[in-house]
């Protein structure tokens, strides 16, 4: 049966009645038949892990002592936190201020990349794989030497800038500036979201084009009212995944800092700061709770993002909410 | 027309080769210093070696004396459970998605909302509670250490994917369900025959990614993994860097890049798959 | 089944599952073979190190096996990053290896918390023999009175320094016993001559700052509380401050951060950026591979008295494991059979048993290594008494006295608002 073709798909297309009671029942079995395997995965391997995390985030536990030592503290790592720890608002400072710059950067960079890649020219799949080689690299050891010995004082980065004229800094290595080389980091690896963009570019039906072309549409055209909408549930989830990632960021941070968040705190991201608490500081109790704080915080974030996706967001399935 | 097409070509061209210089500099860097002297490799700033020492590779290939083994062992391991990890995530992560994307049942809002949350919490608060929930399982230590690092993936626990795939599922025309569903089938042939069949991209960026993190993950399988032989590159490689009195600088970074092949051919290979646009026009008729 | 008694039965597995490990930890029973027996045993063993000292520590092992056929080990080994944070975790699962090597970083925090054996009855009755060891080296051991860990490998406080370079400036090499006033002006000589910086700048280096305390007649700790006072940093930072202050006598503050790593690699010694840093006298051999230039070593500036025998490692018990007694024997035929010295060598630092560690000198080629063996040998016939292990609570001291000298060094602080900041921070870590 032929697909019947509209220049823009519609936002909410017309839905084949849901059927007979038997149809919808047999959807729900079929709902939970499918969604079994995570339901157990959940159950058996999440769950628990979680609800253990947040209980000791009420307690003074310091991965060391026996159990029998374990006392609650109810809510007073929370408290402490709050009113106490001057250490966590830097590190909320400094989270923020990584995601804010970072992420957008490395999703646009992404993105434009992926749209350069697009075309079939000869070797793209090649090409495709040398952009994404940085994201290969990982949170690998090397990277770090790597990193450190491009942006200190004598290294390749001053080198270049020495070639224009501008004299150098200690970058890796100053307070003012050593974020700044993990923002670079952190965008020089879109390599990922640049992935899934291209998959979602190839997901856009060729005949929407066509049909485009077939009206008239130059490239700009066929670019904001085909491209666009199509790719923007892909657009949607690389949003919400980098801006989740990103304030989550860690192993950047770990490497090039050498697990200290310095120089002076600089790059104390939020999971850096709690690693520290849970691991050397043994106060695993309040690196709990901080983790339960940013799960409220970036919880809170998701659900903005899902709430203005309702506006931007269009689903090919109908425009279902979430 | 065609000399303007030519020229555009051309200009694309140029600036994807000049971004990309810029951004492979880092890893000439690497590979340059793989060939370095134990001496220079941190002193030398530039890409290329004063003292070319290509005996870093064998070198860093042979480094276990202890445990006899090579770094291809490592390779092995790692291979091995990334695979393992690749295709419990395509599996399992593609059926919940098909569920949450497309199947009407009580709760769905409730579980994806709760899905979504388990992506938000640090995992290094998990750390503890899961290594002793694995103890618990009986899954830590014996001939298989990888089972904590492989099993979970096997029932849908990275959401990241699932999410994911939902998404993609979601750029998929309801059209074609219903046109299935009247044809006669029931929500598991639908997903046969028409979900699963377009479902190409989300599989190929799944596995991908599925493959890179699980080779690069240094952490868990530092916890897991007590035997050398079962090292896992990531652990291997730092291995190099505690030397008290070995050169082992270089070879650390010759095995680094050694260790890019493989992943590098398995993004290639698999990226493949995404050349061939997924065209909806193909299931006319 | 419908949608609320599935979550009800979920709440109640979670409820059961969470206190399962609550309930299965803390029983370590168990009779616990004797080191005689001849029942099967098998001890697991954990240490950091690189793939030499694991080859040798399996050696020294199989060599124990070869005694006691009966005993056989299960070995792990890594790099040291990572490595605490696996023991913890293993800890934390009732899974620690039954000896493991730690260090006085982290002693007390495993000793207080009573993850370690306590060996005193060990050493009593002679089971574990320490009559060999320098007496401040195995007391190095000793948390809450309680000998925590066996001390393997002696070490003390070393200052590299680049001889190649200075003896082509003409400068004079520096020596023990220099103040640290006469130290600064030496290095800004040197630094001018040579045209690199005369030294590395150590106000973010406990030990150096650990040192310099014990000169005045204070200490780190005393006690369960700090043996200093926020003067003595402020000091401390001042003393420094002067020294960045005359031109090339230390780098500028990014390079100093650069060397304030632990790597070896970065030292600044090594990667040419100063003519001298402040490490482990063990640590000239390692240094030396890294640079073609000749390197000396010394004790650090003011009286060598101040110096101890600190104990670069230990092999500590965990409490909890079944085969206590053959942990016991095991680390003590490690640490006094002289062919299992000569096998492990000089590779965790000089052997505590001071007969091994004649027998292991005599054998030693590298003459870096020598160099280390002879000033740490020469040093070590004027210590002073060991200071107390460091408290609970010493890795914090360690990073936010990093963190207050490069806000000084980086002009974002004053020296009396850093050392502030730093005692304020470090005494809460302290009375965790």
């Amino acid at each position: 049966m032929a697909l019947t073709t509209t220049e823009r798909p519609t936002r909410h297309s017309a839905r084949v009645p849901a059927g007979s009671g038997r149809g919808v029942r047999r959807e729900g079995r079929a709902g939970y038949l499918f969604l079994s395997p995570w339901l157990l995965g959940f159950a058996g391997f999440t769950l628990l892990p979680m609800l253990g995390s947040l209980l000791l985030s009420f307690t003074d536990y310091d991965i060391l002592s026996d159990w029998s030592e374990l006392h609650f503290v109810g809510f007073d790592n929370y408290r402490r936190m709050f009113t106490e720890d001057p250490a966590f608002w830097h590190a909320v400072k400094v989270t923020v201020l990584f995601g804010v710059i970072a992420v957008p950067l490395k999703l646009a960079a992404a993105f434009g990349v992926a749209l350069l890649l697009n075309r079939e020219t000869r070797g793209v799949g090649f090409f495709r794989g040398l952009f994404y080689l940085p994201s290969l690299l990982g949170g690998s050891v090397a990277l770090g030497y790597v990193w450190y010995s491009m942006f200190n004082r004598d290294g390749s980065f001053n080198r270049l800038l020495g070639l224009f004229g501008i004299g150098g800094e200690g970058w890796v290595n100053d307070p003012d500036w050593a974020l700044g080389t993990l923002i670079l980091l952190a965008v020089w690896q879109f390599g990922a979201p640049m992935v899934i963009f291209l998959a979602g570019l190839k997901q856009v039906p060729a005949e929407l084009y066509e049909a485009a072309s077939v009206d008239g549409a130059g490239a700009w055209r066929k670019f904001w009212s085909v491209t666009m909408p199509m790719m923007s549930p892909v657009i949607f989830f690389n949003l919400v995944l980098e801006t989740i990632h990103g304030f989550q960021g860690f192993t950047s941070a770990f490497v090039i800092s050498g697990g200290t968040g310095g120089p002076v705190d600089s790059t104390l991201m939020y999971t850096l700061y709690l690693y520290i608490k849970g691991f050397t500081d043994y106060e695993m109790g309040y690196a709990s709770a901080l983790a339960w704080v940013f799960l409220a915080a970036i919880g809170l974030l998701t659900v903005v993002l899902f709430s203005t996706g309702r506006f931007w967001v269009h689903y090919s399935d109908g425009g279902d909410e979430r | 027309m065609r000399a303007a097409n030519a020229a555009k070509q051309g200009l694309r061209l140029l600036v994807i080769l000049a971004i990309l210089a810029i951004i492979l500099y880092p890893l000439a860097w690497m590979l340059g210093s793989s060939f370095k002297s134990q001496e220079e490799v941190l002193s030398n700033v530039s890409v290329w070696p004063e003292h070319w020492t290509p005996g870093n590779y064998p070198e860093g290939w042979t480094h276990f004396k202890s445990a006899a083994v090579t770094f291809g062992r490592f390779f092995m391991n790692s291979a091995l459970v990334a695979v393992l990890v690749v295709i419990g995530n395509g599996v399992s992560c593609l059926l919940a998605a098909y569920a949450f994307a497309r199947l009407r049942f009580r709760g769905r809002k409730l579980w994806f909302a709760i899905m979504i949350g388990t992506l938000l919490l640090p995992s290094h608060v998990l750390i503890v509670p899961q290594f002793i929930l694995f103890r618990q399982l009986g899954l830590v230590g014996g001939d298989f250490p990888y089972l904590p690092l492989v099993v979970p993936h096997f029932l849908a626990t990275e959401a990241f994917f699932v999410f994911l795939m939902v998404q993609f599922m979601r750029g998929i025309p309801r059209e074609l369900d219903e046109a299935a569903k009247i044809d006669g089938c029931s929500p598991i042939g639908v997903f046969r025959s028409v979900i699963f069949p377009l479902s190409r991209p989300a599989l190929v960026t799944t596995a991908i990614f599925s493959f890179i993190w699980t080779w690069n993950d240094f952490f868990k399988q530092l916890v897991y993994v007590s035997q050398t032989e079962r090292n896992t590159v990531p652990v291997a490689l730092r291995a190099f860097i505690d030397s008290s009195g070995q050169v082992t600088v270089g070879p650390m970074f010759a095995m680094s890049v050694l260790s890019l092949v493989p992943v590098f051919l398995f993004f290639l290979a698999f990226q493949r798959m995404l050349v061939e646009g997924i065209n909806t026009s193909g299931l006319k008729g | 089944m419908s949608g609320t008694s599935r979550r009800r039965l979920l709440a109640a597995a979670a409820a059961a599952a969470l206190l399962l490990p609550l309930a299965a930890c803390g029983d370590d029973g168990g009779s616990t073979p004797t080191a005689d027996s001849t029942k099967p045993v098998e001890l697991s063993f954990f240490w950091w190190g690189g793939d030499a000292r694991a080859k040798l520590t399996e050696d020294a092992l199989k060599l124990y096996t070869a005694k006691h056929p009966n005993v056989t080990f299960k070995t792990t080994w890594q790099a040291n990053q990572g490595y605490f944070d696996k023991l913890a975790t293993l800890t934390a699962g009732n899974a620690a290896p039954d000896i493991f090597q730690i260090d006085d970083n982290y002693l007390t925090e495993y000793a207080a918390r009573n993850v370690t054996l306590d060996l005193t009855s060990y050493q009593k009755s002679g089971k574990l023999d320490t009559s060999k060891f320098p007496e401040s080296l195995w007391k190095y051991g000793v948390v809450d009175g309680k000998l925590a860990g066996v001390a393997f490998g002696e070490n003390t406080q070393g200052l590299v320094y680049n001889k190649t370079k200075l003896t082509a400036a003409n400068q004079p090499l520096p020596t023990t016993g220099m103040s640290w006033e006469q130290f600064i002006s030496w290095a800004t000589a040197a630094g001018a001559a040579a045209k690199v910086p005369g030294t590395q700048d150590p106000s973010a280096d406990y030990k150096a700052f650990w040192v310099w305390l014990r000169q005045q007649g204070k200490d780190l700790y005393k006690g369960k509380e700090l043996g200093f006072t926020a003067q003595d940093v402020t000091a401390w930072f001042d003393l420094w401050k002067g020294a960045r202050a005359a031109a090339g006598t230390t780098p500028p503050a990014d390079v100093i951060r650069e060397g304030n790593a632990t790597d070896i690699t970065k030292q600044l010694v090594v990667t040419g950026k100063a003519l001298t840093s402040w490490v482990w006298v063990n640590q000239l051999p390692e240094l030396q591979k890294n640079t073609k230039d000749e390197l000396g070593v010394m004790a650090y500036p003011g009286d060598p008295k101040a110096q101890w025998a600190r104990a670069s490692m230990y092999f500590s018990v965990y409490r909890g494991s079944d085969k206590k007694d053959v942990a016991v024997d095991v680390i003590n035929f490690l640490s006094n059979d002289p062919e299992a010295g000569k096998i492990l060598g000089t590779d965790r630092g000089l052997p505590s048993n001071l007969d091994v560690r004649t027998t292991v000198e005599g054998t030693v080629t590298d003459k870096a290594m020598k160099t280390s063996i002879d000033v740490e040998n020469t040093l070590g016939k004027s210590f002073g008494p060991s200071p107390q292990v460091p408290l609970k609570g010493h890795s914090t001291l360690r990073s936010e006295l990093i963190k207050a000298a490069e806000s000084v060094q980086a002009g974002k602080a004053s020296s009396a608002q850093a050392a502030e900041t730093f005692i304020a921070a470090v005494k809460t870590a302290i009375s965790k």
